[in-house]
């Protein structure tokens, strides 16, 4: 059984729909992100859960509990915001022992819980300082410690890291993880960052415009995408148009190529369709038999690192391709031409209305 | 760069002199009740006046009576605002400005009239003095709570609180009051500079009160009235060292542990 359920809930503010008839079951000790755009009510839902919005709509369970009509000081639900919240005027250790004294926990009995904790996010020797003499990442430790020092049902992260920079940011959401897994407590994680969704998650729901587009493994997500705009918004992703040859074969004509792709297609031969193709697909070279085979000229090569991004020009068409890095096979310079190859399921058409342009380019900067 | 420095100097120099001559100019005055001589005489004389005491001991009740009612009234209704009503907050500016726009002989006359007689006769109580000053001092403690709560995302801390288990009384007392101790302290510090020397309510209510007492010393001696000035001027900068020396040794309490570890 669920230990968090969602059941058809809506949210509206005025007129305005953010949360369209959203269901969504968590289990207990599951990890789950809500991953979306700006605006699709990632924090709204969580904000119900919460207890700090209430519902137009549905219900929340927690544990079997219904939630309707409780207040959110009485849900043990811990949370953890973006800004930190941490009382300003306590020091580390009495904000960590803030809730427990609250619950009624006697002096020993806190004190050896705020232990544990500072422990446990490896701050003991910052107890006795004041919000305001620590780093960001400190303080987010901090706040992770408070909200679960009393030993919540849940704990609710609304972009924890978002306010930090990019190496903390990778530190932190492994100790987030990390610290998850140890304690199995139930969490669910509010992001807009892909890879942070991607990489601490058990599963991954794919938010847009107050639904849950698609939930499922990391796994499932990147590489069984439900939906054009899931395909869209997670990882970096080509859309190519092509015309259709045949099909029922799955045949497509782009840049006077004949290709295959991954199964029929839905619509007539002729017809114009939107093709999707994932960057780390393509190869340089011929590749196995049956592989598509693409031409074009290399137009720019970016160094990512573990990660070599080469853009190719083929037929009018962009083409976004991820090699590893060989350091005995520098990539081939800027301005020659290569063929490139690919297995057909990984060309998938019918990406015709997939997540606008912006987002796609954006998506495929951050890469 | 060494003009501009010699430049802010002498800008700060002419305001310190702005504000001091006046200022040393009443003091050597007050300091000549002795014909030929300083002395403190002009100084013995107010102390050894028993209106002077008794006067300020009254302004001093009226004061912390309106601290204890302005507080109790707007500090509450100022964080529900914030919470609550954000929107509002614009329209509550505005009124918070009313004070100062109505001169406080209106004030008096519509409270004169209004409590005069019955249902409501309060004229002979305290009650309507204190309510007056609680309106005139409204935008003075409105105005340092706001920015006391402004400065501190009350929404963050009551939400994380309440996350935490709090109810209410909790995240007051333990979060939001603590937080807002300065803005409380120089509202506390305004008022009572505010309604110890205030006139004109005082006045027309009748009362005993230390600023009817100065207007009326200013009229028949010389050298006192100078004397008094300097005396509420010490008074006045005594309350307001205090504030400084209360919110510093909060603040050195949070900065003197474990700094210089960063
Ligand atoms: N209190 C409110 N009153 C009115 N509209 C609101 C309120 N809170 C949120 N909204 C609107 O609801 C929509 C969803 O907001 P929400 O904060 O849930 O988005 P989000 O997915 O968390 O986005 P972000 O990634 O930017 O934080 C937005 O269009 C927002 O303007
Ligand atoms: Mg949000």
């Amino acid at each position: 059984m669920a230990f968090i359920e969602l059941r058809d809930i809506e949210k509206s503010f005025g007129k305005n729909q953010v949360v369209k008839r959203l269901s969504l079951d968590v289990g207990k000790g599951e990890f789950v992100s809500f991953l979306g755009g700006s605006g699709c009510g990632k924090t709204t839902t969580l904000r119900m859960i919460a207890g700090f919005e209430t519902p137009s709509a549905g219900s929340v369970k927690v544990d079997g509990r219904d939630m309707s009509g409780i207040a959110p000081n009485k849900r043990n639900l811990g949370m953890v915001f973006q800004n930190y919240a941490l009382f300003p005027n306590m020091t580390v250790r009495r904000n960590i022992g803030f809730g427990l004294r609250i619950a009624g926990a006697k002096g020993a009995e806190v004190e050896s819980r705020v232990d544990e904790m500072l422990g446990l996010i490896h701050m003991e020797e910052f107890a006795h300082r004041y919000p305001h003499q620590l780093s960001g990442g400190q303080q987010q430790r901090v706040a992770l410690a408070r909200a679960i020092a009393v030993r919540p049902s849940a704990l609710l992260l609304d972009e924890p890291l978002s306010a930090l920079d990019a190496k903390i940011r990778v530190k932190l959401r492994d100790d987030i993880r990390a610290i998850q897994q140890r304690l199995g407590i139930t969490t669910i994680y509010v992001t807009h960052d892909q890879e942070e969704a991607l990489s601490i998650s058990d599963r991954v729901a794919v938010m847009r415009e107050g639904r849950i587009e698609q939930i499922g493994s990391p796994f499932e997500v990147y590489n069984r995408p439900a939906t054009p705009y899931v395909a869209s918004f997670i990882g970096t992703l080509n859309l190519l148009s092509g015309a259709v040859a045949d099909p029922s074969k799955g045949t497509l004509l782009v840049a006077g190529r004949e290709l295959r792709s991954s199964g029929p297609i839905e619509a007539p031969a002729g017809a114009e369709v939107k093709l999707s193709l994932r960057p780390e697909s393509l190869s340089i070279g011929a590749g196995q038999a049956g592989h598509n085979r693409i031409e074009g000229r290399i137009e720019s090569v970016k160094f990512l690192g573990s990660v070599v991004r080469v853009v190719v020009e083929t037929g009018g068409q962009r083409v976004f391709m991820d090699t590893f890095n060989d350091p005995s096979a520098p990539p081939p310079p800027v301005g020659s031409s290569v063929e490139l190859s690919f297995p057909p399921e990984a060309l998938k058409a019918g990406a015709a209305e997939a997540a606008s342009e912006p987002e796609r380019a954006a998506a495929a900067e951050e890469g | 760069m060494k003009r501009k420095t010699g430049l802010s100097w002498l800008w700060l120099l002419l305001g310190i002199a702005y504000f001091f001559i006046p200022l040393a100019a009443t003091f050597l005055f007050s300091l000549r009740g002795k014909k030929g001589v300083f002395s403190f005489v002009a100084y013995a004389n107010v102390f050894a006046d028993p209106l002077f005491l008794k006067t300020f001991g009254f302004s001093l009740r009226m004061a912390i009576l309106t601290v204890a009612a302005g507080l109790a009234l707007i500090v509450p209704t100022t964080i529900w605002l914030h919470l609550k009503v954000p929107k509002a907050r614009p329209v509550v500016e505005i009124f918070t400005l009313l004070p100062f726009v109505i001169p406080p002989i209106i004030l008096a006359y519509g409270l004169i009239r209004l409590y005069a007689k019955p249902p409501i006769a309060l004229v002979q109580s305290p009650v309507l003095l204190v309510a007056g000053y609680v309106i005139i001092s409204f935008p003075y403690i409105y105005r340092s709570v706001d920015a006391g709560l402004r400065a501190m995302d009350l929404r963050g801390l009551t939400e994380a609180a309440q996350s935490l288990g709090a109810g209410w009384l909790a995240l007051m007392l333990r979060v939001v009051l603590p937080n807002l101790r300065t803005a409380l302290l120089s509202a506390t510090f305004l008022t009572l500079a505010i309604v110890i020397g205030e006139l004109t309510l005082a006045n027309l209510l009748a009362w005993p009160a230390f600023g009817p007492y100065m207007a009326q010393m200013g009229r028949n001696r010389a050298y006192e009235p100078a004397a008094l000035s300097i005396i509420s001027f010490g008074l006045t900068w005594g309350a307001i060292g205090l504030i400084q020396a209360l919110t510093r040794s909060g603040r050195d309490k949070a900065s003197g542990i474990g700094a210089g570890a960063h």
